[in-house]
């Protein structure tokens, strides 16, 4: 299922998107010439919960990590791995993507699962 | 000991800018902000202060992800301060600036300072409601809302700290700084406030591993649900990430709508909570879903139905 355009989302930048049958954004981050996707869902509690500030708002401030702005949590944009925060240790739930030969960014759905509520 | 609440509470963030957007569409006025951060205050003149993170002038970090960096409590005059010199000095450095404030740690490293509140004293009324069976509290023509009400957020509430132990935290809030326990969530951690504050709190702790030691929200009280929900609807309209809410909490009261934040922490609109008096017995109830809320609302699109099918 395609997501959007990989020229939608600056290197460097994250973007969010709802996907029907889906409980959360994908969210959509680009970092070293390479993309990544994971799940809008904070592990610190349970079922996960959103973790932009406003719409698209997803990195720190430095734009270094991803975070959750529910507390703070950083996380590897690379491995989606918590490095600082209350959810220490967890980590984002991956999401594949594939980036067509047309620079359309879609979604791997058949191995994209729904967390456990 | 006459603590009234917090006057202001002071941030280390990563990117200002941001911050200072949030914070404004949130409703509170920036005062005298420029490149270095500033104040950005509430209608009574409590508010939030941001800094860089690395801004020399702020108290050392603590060594998690808060951004956190003081909380400043206002308390009724000179002989306060003088009286929390007094009894903090004696196991620990309070230092006295030359505008007459103190600072110092609490039992958990967070940096504290007190001054006489610069709380401005608000004469608004409190939003009105008509009851059959009551007199009307809103008289012939008189609207309850209409399209760009006024809704800002009044005065800053509470904080909710995570903390790793309990005991430390109570001892050092109500033992020595004269705070009291107003209901406790246990799994959680107790309400507080502080004597010259009948708000059912003005601070809660939860109980968290060290490494989550922060703070888990911060809020300001509204001038009452309608305003709550305006403020609220107008947020998420404008892009920004509800958490929690809207809805009512069981202890306190007080209507709630919590969003999500640049500066590391939850924002929560809050109207309407109880006030306590010497008299009230504290209650328990065991956190969870059930203890923390009367009910919970979920914000939707504008919607309305019609006629019927389209023609």
């Amino acid at each position: 299922m395609r997501l959007c355009s990989i020229a939608e989302v600056a290197e460097g930048q994250a973007r969010g998107f709802a996907v029907p049958g889906l409980r959360r954004k994908v969210v959509v981050v680009r970092k070293s010439g390479r993309v990544f996707g994971y799940l809008d869902s904070c592990p610190h509690y349970e079922g996960g919960t959103p973790m932009a500030w406003r719409t698209d708002r997803y990195l720190n401030g430095e734009g270094t990590h991803l975070a959750c702005h529910s507390h703070g949590a950083l996380f590897d944009v690379e491995t989606g791995e918590c490095v600082l925060g209350p959810c220490l240790g967890q980590s984002l739930t991956r999401v594949p993507l594939r980036v067509s030969a047309l620079g359309e960014v879609e979604l791997q759905l058949e191995s994209a699962v729904e967390e456990p509520a | 000991m006459n603590i009234i609440g917090p006057d202001y509470l002071v941030f280390g963030v990563d990117d200002l800018a941001a911050c200072a957007e949030f914070l404004t569409a949130f409703g509170l006025s920036p005062v005298g902000v420029d490149d270095h951060g500033g104040l950005f205050e509430a209608l009574d003149g409590t508010g939030l202060i941001i800094r860089k993170k690395d801004d020399p002038e702020l108290p050392a970090p603590l060594p998690t992800a808060t951004m956190l960096r003081q909380q400043v409590y206002g308390v009724r005059d000179a002989s306060d301060i003088e009286a929390i010199a007094a009894e903090l000095g004696k196991d620990r450095k309070v230092h006295q600036l030359a505008d007459g404030t103190i600072e110092t740690i609490d039992d958990h490293g967070f940096a504290l300072k007190f001054q006489v509140t610069k709380r401005r004293k608000l004469e608004m009324p409190a939003e009105k409601i008509n009851a059959p069976g009551a007199p009307a509290q809103r008289g012939p023509n008189e609207l309850g809302v209409w399209d760009g009400m006024p809704a800002k957020p009044r005065s800053l509430s509470h904080q909710v700290l995570f903390v790793p132990d309990l005991d430390v935290a109570v001892k050092f809030y109500c033992g020595r700084l004269g705070f009291v326990i107003t209901d406790e969530l246990t799994g959680a951690g107790p309400f507080l406030r502080p004597k010259a504050n009948d708000d059912h709190h003005t601070l809660f702790f939860i109980r968290t591993p060290e490494y989550m030691k922060g703070i888990e929200h911060l809020a300001f009280h509204m001038g009452g649900p309608t305003e709550l929900m305006v403020a609220g609807s107008r947020f998420v309209k404008a892009g920004y990430e509800s958490f929690w809410g809207p809805g009512r909490h069981k202890f306190g009261s007080n209507w709630f709508w919590y969003f999500n934040s640049p500066l590391g922490t939850h924002f929560e609109y809050d109207a309407d909570m109880d006030k306590h008096d010497d008299e009230w017995v504290a209650r328990a109830a065991p956190m969870g879903p059930e203890a923390s809320q009367m009910f919970l609302l979920q914000h939707r699109d504008k919607w309305a139905p019609g006629p019927g099918p389209k023609q």
